[in-house]
């Protein structure tokens, strides 16, 4: 009999392996890397990529910095945007209508067709990305914030001005901790929404970064290197994602969690 | 012709086992989830009941009762002893069918009363020509008639109670547990349902075997009470009802009863400590 | 999702600021060459001229039975796994971490190596769905499994029921509300990937009629083409859907009265 976190940690470091195996296996019965390279190839591909400059001249370090600095300026202004925008809804009447109209149908259109259109009026620019990004996410992160805004607990703030709080003050120890789990919802919701449409907007678009790459080698229909880019991707994405973000909400919730126990 | 040849012999309970439920020496671990230690929940315990009789098992909440109540039913695994439910006497062979009324109705919000009803019907194989005849009667019975086409959501809890009841007896059961179906209703509609349950008993004579903490309960609905105790978990006295049935609850033979065992209980808890 | 779904109940009382929008885009436009800009008065010509020539239908039907396969696969895929997910602890340890690697492969990145590996087919725009779709239904359905009321689990066993009935009586209505959710997520994604996946592999369709007027900077056309087919996808959802949730959850009291 297995302990139940021994059986789990198999459990999830099997799936790994049985994943690479049956790929390394699917690769050797095609016996086509220009169809199915096998794992090993990817991975060889990659460390090369890593030490060689590749043939922009840069090494895959240069494009994976580029890409996260990206991922990371949209993000951000995408966020601050955002919680702006909710957080005014959520005061304003007027701006709550007018915006209640626009934001469904914002959030209906493709990001495809958000990612042509900025490009088309911004030029291939790291500006048409970066618009190209935050038309598509600002909505999402506002309707979050605004959901926030709506659902504060009038009673608490109240008391804030009860006991003569001052602004700041408010702000920091009544307002911001109300909001937190939806900003976090939103924040994780925006992250993974981010680094899609940079590696779109990267494909057709912007000079140099992960997706350009990945479309270049596409083009020379070369599929190790199309695959090995998409790998690096994927395993960058998975360590923000679970690494970072999952570690930082739980610091986040720790008083929830207090409760909770 | 040898006419005496040797008979499929079919396998007559013993006298001694015409008991409808038997459960000897039964034992019940838990294991503590990530570490070790055990708990016992069910401490070496044996109870009979025998055909058409109501016996309760009464004992304060975490007992273990409900445990037990699912380990006749089959749905939960035991440690040790053993658990024999038998069919009905008279009646060909089968596997034991088994009514069982919860604590909430659990019943299935998305199918109409004659539809949950049909629901256990199915479930017991029961042939599809005798449906419709048994979900008249049983909802008749438990004082439902002309609900059939109606959802358990717009019943009140009272009435979604008595659908679980039609839903146990419809299938007519060998045994039928009850897990202190009245105690999520309020105090009138409970004492209610005593008295109908009552009624229906008089009419349809299974086997129940009640569980309860109520004591007043108890002693109004059984032939027999089994007490029992936690830490650990046994039964620790086993006291036979004689009083001739219609009762009333206000009898005082009843409440004179219930004071002594209400007494009993008091110092076999204060015993354990 | 939820939240996005309030909202455009909310439309109505809004339909005022969206006239008023309607008019200062209209106005806006004065100011920019209509393949630029175009007002939505333009717009409204171009989709007429788009949908006078009869082989447009072909390209949206093109595009909706890509939509259609793709979206069906990865329902039935993604409720097998999410049930098996979630009534198997060990199937649910094992298979969550290729939910995770799935979620976040791009979908321009299935399109590109579905041309890649079946040229230009059908079956690279219906991989390109179905692979994207398929994490979140399966998410979807894991957690309603989770969500399952145990009591009535028991109460099926209790009465023997055998695996066909629990499914159809006890498990399958209590994942309805879930099944429902997923089938509208996985709609709304369908569409969106399938004009990534027309974009940049398959022949035809709505997305190669976007990236083809891209190339020859016709903003006019381009939206045209993108916001009938959006209304279309949308139409669809609300007619398809809202109804037939009407009738699905007829049991629940709130919703039938």
């Amino acid at each position: 009999m297995m302990t139940g976190g021994v059986r789990t940690v198999t459990l999830r470091v099997g799936s790994i392996v049985v994943l690479l195996l049956l790929w390394w296996v699917a690769a050797r019965l095609m016996h086509d890397p220009e169809v199915l390279p096998s794992p090993g190839a990817i991975a060889a591909t990659i460390a090369e990529d890593f030490v060689k400059p590749g043939p922009t001249g840069h090494s895959a370090i240069f494009h994976i910095s580029l890409t996260l600095a990206r991922i990371f300026a949209a993000f951000a202004a995408s966020m601050l945007l955002g919680v702006a925008i909710g957080l005014v809804m959520g005061r304003n009447r007027l701006v709550e209508r007018a915006l209640l109209a626009v934001i469904p149908l914002m959030l209906t259109i493709p990001t495809i067709l958000m990612v042509f259109l900025a490009v088309m009026w911004f030029g291939f620019s790291e500006a048409g990305g970066l618009i190209a990004v935050m038309a598509v996410v600002t909505p999402y992160v506002a309707v979050n914030i605004f959901e926030g805004a709506k659902a504060m607990d009038g009673s608490l703030i109240d008391m804030g001005v009860a006991f003569k709080a001052q602004n700041s003050l408010l702000v920091r120890k009544v307002y911001l901790p109300q909001l937190m789990p939806y900003m976090f919802s939103a924040f994780r919701y925006a992250f993974g929404m981010t680094w899609k449409i940079v590696a779109l907007a990267e494909t057709f678009g912007l000079k140099f970064g992960i997706g350009y790459m990945f479309f270049f080698w596409f083009e020379q229909f070369n599929m190790v290197q199309v695959l090995a880019w998409i790998v690096m991707f994927v395993v960058l994405m998975l360590a923000l994602e679970h690494g970072v973000f999952a570690r930082l909400e739980r610091r986040a919730f720790a008083w929830r969690a207090a409760i909770a126990h | 012709m040898a006419r005496v040849r040797s008979q499929p012999e079919v396998i007559r309970p013993e006298p001694m086992a015409c008991a409808a439920i038997a459960v000897r020496d039964l034992t019940k671990k838990f294991s503590k989830p990530g570490t070790d230690s055990q708990f016992i929940v069910i401490d070496d315990v044996s109870l009979s009941v025998e055909e058409g009789r109501f016996v309760t098992i009464v004992g304060p909440s975490g007992c273990g009762k409900s445990t037990l109540l699912n380990i006749i039913a089959g749905i939960e695994p035991y440690d040790s002893g053993s658990v024999q439910v038998s069919p009905r006497q008279g009646t060909p062979m089968h596997e034991p069918r088994i009514g069982y009324v919860f604590q909430s109705p659990r019943l299935l919000n998305w199918l109409t009363t004659a539809g949950n009803i049909e629901f256990a019907l199915e479930a017991q194989n029961v042939p599809r020509e005798q449906w419709q005849e048994r979900v008249t009667r049983q909802l008749g019975m438990v004082g439902l008639a002309g609900q059939e086409r109606n959802y358990p959501l717009k019943l009140s809890g009272g009435m979604q109670q008595r659908v679980a009841i039609a839903r146990a007896l419809a299938i007519e059961p060998d045994i039928l547990l009850m897990d202190e179906p009245f105690s999520h209703l309020d105090a009138i509609t409970a004492r209610k349902m005593r008295f109908d349950l009552m009624g229906i008993l008089a009419k349809a004579k299974p086997t129940i075997l009640f569980v309860t903490h109520d004591l007043s309960e108890a002693v109004f609905l059984s032939d027999r009470i089994y007490m029992m105790k936690t830490n650990p978990a046994r039964i620790f006295k086993e006291v036979a009802i004689d009083l001739p049935r219609p009762r009333k609850p206000e009898d005082p033979r009843l409440l004179d009863l219930e004071r002594d065992l209400v007494q009993e209980f008091f110092s076999v808890l204060e015993g354990t400590g | 999702m939820t939240s996005v779904r309030r909202i455009a109940t909310r439309i109505p009382p809004g339909l005022a600021t969206f006239a008023v929008g309607l008019l200062a885009w209209e106005l806006l436009s004065l100011f920019f060459p209509p393949v630029i800009f175009p007002g939505p008065w333009t717009l409204l010509e171009r989709m007429v001229e788009i949908y006078s020539d009869p082989s447009s239908y072909l390209v949206v039907a093109q595009t909706l039975q890509r939509i259609f396969e793709g979206f069906a696969i990865a329902m039935l895929t993604g409720t097998a796994f999410g049930l098996l997910m979630g009534l198997k602890r060990d199937a649910e340890l094992f298979f969550d971490t290729w939910i995770m690697v799935l979620l976040t492969v791009p979908s321009v990145c299935w399109a590109f190596l579905g041309v890649l590996w079946f040229g230009i087919s059908e079956a690279a725009p219906i991989l390109t769905i179905s692979l994207i779709v398929f994490p979140f239904v399966a998410i979807n359905i894991w957690e309603g499994t989770k969500a399952v009321d145990k009591g009535l689990m028991e109460m099926g066993s209790v009465y023997r029921a055998n695996r066909s009935l629990m499914f159809r009586k006890v498990l399958i209505p209590q994942l309805m509300p879930y099944i429902f959710s997923s089938l509208r997520i996985a709609l709304s994604l369908s569409w969106k990937i399938a004009l990534v996946a027309e974009a940049f592999g398959a022949g035809g369709g709505i997305g190669q009629e976007l990236i083809n007027w891209f190339q020859d900077t016709r903003v006019d056309m381009m939206l045209a083409w993108g916001v009938s087919f959006m209304i279309v996808m949308v139409l669809i959802d609300v007619l398809a859907f809202r109804l037939w949730a009407r009738r699905a959850f007829a049991w629940r009291p709130q919703l039938a009265t």
